[in-house]
């Protein structure tokens, strides 16, 4: 059925309803069903049983995934380095691509008849499902039987902002919702206390910028929110220096009394809803403090992880995002940047598995061994790949780098409803393009909503004239991943 | 779950009619009801696409429905309708939509339909596509009780809408919320208490009725105060897609101020919309263009840029212009054009041809930066350049000497033995150039043009790899050496002498290969020089050798050298022979990076390599034998030989640094392509940069509206004056609506942009046309337009809900109360500065800081910092607060102001915890609090020190009505509450108070009664 009630209502009550609706930590339960009371027009399909907020659409189908973490590897690893060996690389190094192979695509920096450069890293194959996976990644060897390897997946962009904002947002130009975002604006949240949708910053700047999760022409509450690494978790959650709890309290009644009387006065809902929106940012700045405490984690988890509790890394927001899981967070991003390795990509790749790769399967341990990984779905990739040719360049100071690779990469995928000890898709032997089982960065959005119970092509928005997806026109679940 | 959607559907269908002009269920509106209804069903395969349409069956013109194949309705005869049997159809091989389709009839839908062929099927053109009327009002003598009604004619369509349905409006406001509520929406500041009181006793009665006269001088002096255009000028902003820096990835700051600042004049100068069009559109194109229309151009200079390593340029371009046809398309149509990119519209009549045909109008335009004279630089020059003056003539003065007379005399004559031998030094190097024009020239895609002097002028497009081809016939044999002058260029980025426009230092070029080719051999060059290198990234080797060495990674570029002249002189091999001298030369990194001016000369004689030259004034001096210079040559010989030797060197520094060029600020414009250098534009098969489909296209306008061919230019200003022509049936409409919805938080078509048929209908027809047409004929003046806006009681009614008119009316659509709304991001941060007393008002010029918490800007690329101005840039009007698109301001995001990354019709209002945390907790609020509690504490006068009148002064500060005396006391209780607190708590109130050299316990606990108050929901909001 058409969603017709997506149309915009640009009506004076949209704030309240969207923050009725999907606001990211919710109204308290009797602030809210009194207002829900004055709100027949925007009756929603199905409240949330735990608290009361309903999403604007529910699923449209029974899914597995409650939750998603999108480790998200900006600058694009190597695959040829991690995932996929290719013999053929090394026995022809210094070698130009047969041109048959090379077709007519822009690089952004070397000439297309650079020479190909052999993987850095030996390979092997691991746990029953006999994965196939560099030594650089001894940490996911491991979880290799609890993962699902994706390793002809292909792009339609060849540069990071365009290729970041195509895989975070299905278009690549700024200005279209967020993965996170639409899955929030469908499904709204499971805590009263968190918002729902959380972004984790580990390493450099990304570039794709806000724009990555940017709730785009969704309502602003869509917007993910970004949790920082140092000092107060989100921003402005912390009272200023001097400002005791108990003035702090204090300041919240009194705000509130006088909104009370200005509510009797001018009997406009509004102000409940702005009542109701200190109050939860009360909650907002006991729970956010909680949930970066860890000394409630055990030794044991924190060398599970990797991590020192008290710096910000990979491995932190990792663990973090396993809590905020367990709080009922529906959606997270990790940004980890750092993987363009256009010079030394044997060096580049050393470093920055150094910094993800127990972090990330110690994610998927821990989520499995708390009962979570079956309703958690993890995804763990770039937003391209790298060349199987050399860049090198004296001017720019390169050597012994790799260029972007839109036409096939690799990427993973655990829990949420994802096959366990599975791997799909071929390149050919210069690791160049997709020979089986293709899958494109649509695919994978339209797998990840699936997961939720959301069919990518009927979760639509109308705006600008016509209604939106996320994965535009295209777009296949990728159905034999699935479970 | 399933009949949820029904109910809801069933809901939205009877809104829909209720919407309507006309209530009565037997009079069906083809426009209101059915056109929506066709568009959103059947349009998809049956509608404007040629290429989407399944079958020959048309319903979206009068020909297909009413006379097409299969008559599809045959008004009065349900059955014999074959749409109606298709819509009704129980057979699923029958039914329409198809089964599978996504968009499926409802049965309210289907009755309606039903009802209209029955009333007799009655079309009509578009609402919106229809000219706009100039309706009178019908005089309502009607005295509703506690509305007292005037002839204001917004009022009376008001009202005509409301009477049928039992509704009426609001009692006027009281004086102090309407004062705040003018304040704010016509300056997007709140008054002060000063002000307030001011205008409550001369604007109303005693008893608080508005007295005509005097409230009209109150919104004539908003209207025409300063404040005012900061105010308008932010909103017009939010569709310009405006920002200070480029966007994407690197997101790189730029100068687009200039922009803004020019839109702020032009609101202020009650510049009529239509010549605000029109210069924003195409004011370089108008004759005698001036500098502020140039400048105003930059409207469509605010696409993005990406200077991401590695992109294709032109692609990116690409975007920026599709981003500029949608632009305009929601700006002034009010439609969804951009929707016509891939292929044609799928409701509107906007065809994927017409969607590249207005592209054409827009893509002859080159994107450059114009220098913005100023005369205070000018004069600072003429200054700069008597200095020189004088201080060349002083020179000779200053050569190290004895004391004695004698030591002087004997000083002159040094100087004219060492600038004698300077001379013949000089005469040993000198070359006597002949410069070589050539006969043919081209390249891959800039265009190339010969100028008078023999330069070679480059301009249009660039790619990553540029070649320029040249050909020359040459006549002297035996040339010895050649020489390559890079040239500065007001035309070019940053003066050039390099095209590079993006990504890198911008007016470089970056020469990676020179080769030349005569009479069909190729020529060897042993060795060159440059007089400057310089390398912007790495640190290898550039230099005039590397153009020669035949790797296509290394070359000759200028970094830090824009703006002045360079050269590089190359030695063959073997002296090369006359004939047909073919050169070619490659530019190339993985940005555009080719010479924009060049000249090219020869020489026969023989001398060292050096490209170590005077200028060239000088050099042609110094080719004349010394006996026949004339004293004034000589002089000028003299003077350099003074300026370069190393005698004086501690003397000529100052001179060096007088004679470099000011900057001048710059500002981003469209500058129309010379007529020799057209740029194609192609249809794109399904909106994609590569492929392009058909012959290139003529610019024209949209066919469903007034007509384009023969009225208009095909180009920028036909398209400029095409959208204002009076024939235009939306712009005047898009534009009052769009005002109408700033005073009353929805507009009277509440899709802003969007007037096609997916758009809502008007909720009052004759009232946006009586706007609209008004607009136009009050010479497109909006301070008119907002004047009489202000002026009915419509706006001037209270806020206060009243439960039975609620339930009449929930979305307040008819208007029976004053509509509240949270008010701008930057309207809320301006109110509080202003009521802390420390908002500067100085107007214009560069982005400032306001200070906000760290680690905001620093999760965009590069991690840059973000430093906070210091003095009165902290606190200027947010308008001025730099927009980085890659990492919004964090307190403008909050409150869903936008990131000038695309164009924005309409802002949400959202309401969330994470504003209730900015407004408590955020640095930048709490500088104000203790800024508003320090002027409180400073209250001397015995009339209002005492803590009862600070209170009520903290209170009117923020919501400018005395506040009741419930709330002062709950405000008093809880400010002696804290007082108590601090006064026990040194470090508390030391940390509250901030920097303070007196921290007291009054200042804190005000600082804390502020704190509160401009958390109140009133603060911000719009009563």
């Amino acid at each position: 059925m058409q969603n017709n009630l997506l149309h915009p209502l640009t009506t004076a009550s949209t704030s309240r309803r969207h923050f009725l609706r999907d606001c990211s930590v919710g109204t308290g339960k009797i602030a809210l069903a009194s207002l829900l009371a004055n709100e027949t027009l925007f009756a929603s399909p199905k409240s949330n049983a735990k608290t009361g907020l309903p999403g604007n659409i529910d699923t449209h189908f029974p899914g597995k995934a409650k939750a998603v973490i999108h480790l998200f590897m900006a600058g694009a690893p190597s695959q040829l380095e991690l995932f996929t060996e290719k013999p053929t690389l090394t026995k022809l190094e210094g070698q130009p691509l047969p041109a048959s192979i090379l077709g007519d695509q822009r690089y952004a920096f070397i000439q297309a008849d650079a020479g190909v450069l052999g993987p850095r890293f030996k390979f092997g194959h691991h746990g029953d499902s006999k994965q196939e996976l560099s030594e650089a990644l001894p940490h996911l060897a491991t979880v290799a039987d609890d993962i699902s390897i994706f390793n002809a997946v292909h792009t339609d962009q060849f540069n990071h902002a365009p290729a970041q904002l195509f895989l975070n947002t299905g278009f690549g130009q700024p200005g279209r919702p967020s993965i996170g975002s639409w899955v929030k604006y469908a499904l709204g949240a499971e805590t009263n206390n968190l918002p729902a949708y959380v972004v984790m910053n580990t390493g450099g700047g990304v570039s794709g910028g806000a724009g990555l999760y940017s709730s785009g022409f969704l309502p602003t509450v869509y917007t993910g929110i970004s949790f920082r690494g140092k000092g107060p978790p989100i921003l402005n959650v912390e009272t200023p220096a001097g400002i005791s709890d108990s003035a702090q309290q204090a300041t919240f009644d009194l705000i509130k009394r006088l909104n009370q009387h200005q509510l009797a006065v001018i009997q406009d809902p509004e102000i409940s809803t702005r009542i109701a929106s200190y109050e939860m940012a009360a909650r907002l700045q006991l729970s956010a403090p909680e949930l970066i405490d860890l000394t409630q984690e055990t030794q044991e988890t924190l060398d599970l992880y990797g991590c020192d509790p008290t710096k910000p890394s990979f491995a932190r927001a990792c663990l973090l995002a396993r809590r905020m899981v367990q709080r009922g967070v529906r959606f997270i991003n990790i940004f980890h940047s750092g993987w363009d390795a256009h010079s030394d990509v044997a060096g580049n790749t050393k470093n920055n598995t150094g910094k993800t790769d127990q972090g990330s399967a110690a994610l998927v341990k821990d989520l499995k061994r708390l009962g979570l990984l079956d309703e958690t779905l993890v995804i763990w990739g770039g937003e391209f790949g790298r060349t199987p040719m050399i860049e090198q360049n004296p001017t720019l100071g390169r050597k012994m780098g790799r260029d972007h690779h839109p036409q096939a990469y690799t990427m993973w995928m655990a829990g949420g409803g994802i096959k366990r000890g599975y791997h799909m898709g071929v390149t050919d032997e210069f690791g160049f393009h997709p020979t089986e089982d293709a899958v494109h960065i649509h695919d994978i959005q339209a797998t990840i909503l699936a997961t939720l119970g959301l069919d990518h092509e009927r979760l639509t928005y109308h705006h600008a004239g016509r209604d939106f997806r996320l994965t535009d026109v295209h777009g296949e679940v990728i159905k034999q991943a699935l479970v | 779950m399933v009949q949820n959607y029904q109910l809801l559907m069933l809901f939205f269908a009877a809104t829909t009619v209720v919407q309507g002009e006309n209530n009565n269920d037997n009079d069906i509106s083809f426009t209101r009801d059915v056109r929506p209804i066709l568009s959103r069903r059947c349009f998809k395969c049956h509608g404007p696409d040629d290429d989407a349409r399944v079958s020959d069956m048309r319903l979206d013109t009068r020909a297909g429905l009413f006379n097409g194949k299969f008559s599809p309705i045959v008004p009065g005869n349900t059955s014999a309708s074959e749409l109606y049997s298709r819509i009704t159809a129980a057979d699923p091989d029958m039914a329409m939509p198809p089964v599978d389709a996504n968009s499926q009839i409802t049965d309210k839908e289907r009755a309606i339909i039903r009802r209209w062929i029955e009333q007799g099927a009655d079309w009509e053109n578009h609402w919106s596509f229809s000219p706009v009327a100039a309706p009178r009002p019908s005089r309502n003598r009607t005295r509703a009780t506690g509305a007292i009604h005037n002839n204001h004619p917004i009022d009376a369509f008001i009202r005509s809408r409301q009477q049928p349905l039992g509704l009426r409006s609001n009692r006027q406001a009281t004086p102090y919320v309407l004062i705040r509520r003018l304040y704010l929406d016509l300056i997007g500041l709140p008054p002060t208490i000063e002000q307030a009181d001011h205008w409550r006793t001369t604007a109303f009665t005693q008893r608080g009725t508005i007295k005509p006269s005097q409230f009209a001088s109150l919104v004539d002096g908003l209207i025409n105060s300063k404040q005012y255009g900061e105010r308008w000028a932010r909103r017009w902003l939010d569709l310009a897609r405006y920002a200070d820096t480029n966007g994407y990835e690197k997101d790189r700051d730029r100068n687009m101020w200039p922009y803004r600042d020019w839109v702020i004049q032009a609101i202020n100068d009650s510049m009529p919309f239509d010549q605000f069009t029109i210069e924003q559109i195409a004011g370089d194109m108008l004759p005698a263009a001036s500098t502020s229309q140039r400048i105003a151009t930059g409207f469509h200079r605010n696409t993005m840029l990406n200077e991401e390593g590695g992109i294709d340029p032109l692609e990116f371009r690409f975007y920026a212009m599709t981003d500029r046809v949608a632009t305009t398309g929601t700006t002034w149509l009010g439609l969804t054009i951009g929707c016509a990119q891939c292929h044609t519209h799928k409701y509107d009549p906007i065809t994927h041809r017409e969607y590249y045909q207005l592209m054409a109008l827009m893509n002859n335009s080159d994107e450059p930066e114009l220098e913005i004279p100023d005369a205070k630089v000018d004069q600072q020059t003429q200054i700069n350049l008597d200095k020189v003056q004088q201080l060349i003539r002083a020179l000779p003065s200053h050569w190290p000497t004895g004391d004695s007379d004698e030591d002087k005399t004997g000083t002159r004559r040094v100087i004219e033995q060492r600038f004698a031998k300077w001379l013949t030094q000089q005469k040993t190097r000198v070359r006597n150039w002949t410069t070589i024009t050539p006969a043919k020239f081209s390249a891959n895609l800039p265009h190339l043009e010969l100028e008078d002097d023999g330069t070679v002028f480059a301009s249009g497009d660039s790619t990553k790899h540029d070649i320029y081809n040249l050909e020359f016939s040459v006549n002297p044999d035996n040339v010895t050496a050649l020489r390559i002058e890079a040239l500065p260029d007001p035309r070019l980025p940053n003066r050039g002498p390099g095209m590079t426009n993006y990504e890198g230092t911008i007016g470089d070029f970056f020469l990676t290969e020179f080769h030349l080719e005569v009479n069909g051999n190729q020529i060897e060059f042993t060795n060159a020089e440059h007089s400057y290198a310089k390398n912007r990234y790495g640190d290898k080797d550039t230099s005039a050798k590397t153009m020669i060495d035949g790797d296509i990674q290394t070359g000759w570029s200028v970094h830090k050298g824009q703006g002045q002249r360079h050269v590089a002189v190359l030695l063959p091999a073997q002296p090369i022979p006359s004939g047909k001298w073919s050169l070619t030369m490659h530019f190339g990194r993985h940005f555009s990076s080719s010479l924009g001016k060049f000249r090219l000369s020869i020489a026969t004689d023989h001398k060292p390599l050096s490209a170590n030259e005077l200028p060239p004034a000088i050099e042609r001096l110094l080719l004349i034998e010394p006996t026949s210079l004339s004293s004034e040559q000589r002089q000028v010989l003299k003077d350099e030989f003074l300026l370069n030797t190393k005698e004086l060197a501690e003397y000529t520094k100052e001179i060096r640094e007088l004679r470099k060029r000011l900057p001048l600020q710059r500002a981003l414009v469209l500058q129309q392509r010379p007529r020799s250098n057209p740029r194609e534009t192609y249809i794109h098969h399904r909106g994609e940069f590569l492929n392009t489909k058909g012959e290139s296209l003529t610019g024209s306008g949209l066919d469903a509206l007034h007509p384009f061919e023969g009225e208009f230019n095909a180009d920028r200003l036909g398209l400029a004056q095409w959208l204002v022509s009076p024939q235009n049936p939306l712009t005047a409409r898009v534009i009052a609506n769009r005002h109408w919805q700033a005073f009353f938080g929805e507009g009277i078509v509440r899709t802003l942009d969007d007037f096609g048929f997916q758009g809502q209908p008007p909720s009052h027809p004759q009232l946006l046309d009586h706007l609209a047409s008004s607009l136009v004929t009050n010479n497109w003046s909006v301070k008119w337009l907002h004047k009489h806006i202000v002026t009915s009681t419509t706006y001037q009614q209270s806020s206060i809900v009243d439960p039975d008119e609620y339930k009449k009316d929930p979305r307040n659509q008819w208007l029976s109360r004053f509509p509240r709304t949270r008010i701008d991001a930057e309207i809320i941060r301006d109110s509080s500065l202003l009521s802390a007393g420390i908002l500067s008002v100085k107007m214009f010029g560069p982005p400032v800081k306001p200070p906000q918490p760290a680690g905001i800007t620093e999760t965009a690329y590069g991690n840059p910092k973000w430093s906070a101005s210091d003095g009165e840039d902290r606190y200027r009007r947010s308008i001025y607060t730099k927009v980085k698109r890659t990492a919004p301001f964090a307190m403008g995001l909050t409150f869903d102001a936008p990131s000038g990354e695309f164009c924005t019709a309409r802002r949400d209002k959202s309401n969330t915890a994470l504003q209730a945390l900015t407004l408590l907790n955020d640095i930048m609020f709490m500088e104000i609090c203790q800024s508003t509690a320090l002027q409180l504490t400073n209250l001397r006068s015995t009339l209002n020190s005492t803590d009862k009148a600070r209170a009520v002064n903290a209170f009117r500060r923020i919501l400018i009505r005395p506040p009741t005396p419930t709330e002062l006391d709950e405000i008093l209780a809880f400010y002696y509450h804290q007082l108590a607190e601090f006064k026990s708590n040194k470090k508390a109130t030391q940390a509250v108070v901030g920097k303070s050299d007196n921290p007291t316990a009054q200042h804190a606990a005000w600082t804390m009664v502020v704190r509160a108050l401009l958390s109140l929901d009133e603060t911000v909001t719009k009563n």
